[in-house]
């Protein structure tokens, strides 16, 4: 399973994710909801494990994310990094790991907690391309999982 | 020096570890005679007089905890908000910190930063960087508190050297870091008696917080299971 989370403010996905992804997709519209930014308040990790304190509606999407295998961000971008609404559901994604810490590809990383997860980039507007690819391949390090790769949206297609 | 330092941590500033640094960071800045003012991104009731000062004030420090490889979100949407044209010149510098103590961890989001000020017509200041810094909040425990102390005496002396300075480009802010990678002994001690220690610790905190789940639950796969 595969979940798509769309940032983008128009809501619409260019038809190019379909040609990306090979199996079972969602596609998560991100623009309507509430979803706030992550505070940073440890609970998800040391009082509540795995659950997050926020109440707003990225609950659903941990929830689904605990049923895929794949993550693919389609983000506008902003000073040549994703925008603050596409890095903004990545913040909030820390109930997918634990407190616990482990050396993973040489590095310090907090343990899964539940199965690794390959996260893959579709990026809309002028960015730096490398410095993406830098970015998702440390995302997906510390989701446990591989790049699936880092694509810059073709300008005018179709939306579906 | 006057310095603008703003906060981009969206923790609320009584428990930011951030805004401890800045504190023990400030406080060697005062002791040169050096004055700062300090906004907090947490609350949003000080953005626009961020926005202001900003704009106003030629020396700039943002204060940043690493979250996800990057910068956190809420400072990603703050400096949408900033004009990209300004009046005079400024430099901006950076300090930031996370909570493995690898200094390799943090810089992805040094490069990220250091490209930063040009987008804004500033000048690039340098960036400050150390972990470590999880556990600056639970320095009430009696066996942390020396080892924080230490650190924070650390920022202490590196606002007396930003003060005389004016910026990071320094040998004693690049030695600040530490090591960059553990080496391969810290590795091997880790697996053979750190990790469960810190696994303790860790376990010890939470029950402080009220926990009484395990720290590894897994608390939407029960709710799949139970479907």
């Amino acid at each position: 399973m595969t979940i798509v989370l769309n940032t983008l403010e128009e809501g619409a996905v260019s038809e190019q994710i379909g040609t990306l992804v090979k199996d079972d997709m969602e596609v998560v519209n991100t623009s309507g909801m509430k979803i706030a930014h992550c505070m940073g308040c440890n609970q998800c990790w040391l009082k509540t494990p795995g659950v997050c304190a926020i109440k707003d509606d990225y609950e659903g999407i941990i929830k689904r994310l605990v049923g895929a295998e794949n993550l693919w961000l389609v983000s506008d971008t902003r000073f040549g990094f994703v925008d603050w609404r596409g890095k903004r559901v990545m913040d909030r994604i820390v109930p997918m790991l634990n407190m616990y810490i482990e050396f993973r590809d040489g590095l310090e990383r907090h343990e899964l907690r539940y199965h690794p997860l390959n996260f893959g980039l579709l990026y809309k507007g002028e960015a730096d391309q490398e410095f993406l690819e830098e970015w998702s391949q440390r995302v997906a390090s510390n989701l446990g999982g591989q790049s699936l790769g880092v694509i810059k949206m073709k300008e005018g297609e179709p939306c579906i | 020096m006057h310095i603008v330092i703003i906060n981009g941590s969206p923790r609320v500033q009584k428990y930011s570890n951030t805004d401890t640094i800045i504190q023990s960071f400030g406080k060697g800045l005062q002791e040169s005679g050096s004055t700062y003012e300090l906004y907090s991104l947490s609350n949003r009731k000080e953005w626009d007089a961020a926005c202001d000062a900003f704009l106003a004030n030629e020396q700039i420090i943002f204060a940043l905890p690493l979250y996800v490889e990057c910068v956190p979100s809420i400072m990603l949407e703050f400096l949408e908000t900033l004009p990209i044209k300004r009046q005079q010149s400024a430099q901006i510098s950076f300090i930031l910190h996370g909570g493995f103590d690898e200094g390799h961890q943090l810089r992805l989001c040094e490069r990220f930063l250091q490209s930063l000020p040009a987008q804004f017509g500033c000048t690039y200041g340098g960036c400050l960087i150390q972990g470590g810094s999880f556990l600056i909040r639970m320095r009430d425990d009696e066996k942390m508190k020396k080892a924080m102390d230490q650190k924070l005496d650390g920022y202490t002396k590196m606002g007396q050297s930003f003060a005389s300075h004016g910026n990071f480009m320094t040998t004693e802010a690049r030695k600040f870091t530490g090591p960059e990678k553990n080496p391969w002994f810290v590795h091997l001690l880790f697996r053979l008696f750190i990790k469960r220690l810190v696994r303790k610790n860790f376990e010890h905190f939470a029950q402080q917080w009220g926990c009484t789940r395990p720290l590894d639950d897994k608390p939407y796969l029960r709710l799949e299971i139970k479907r």
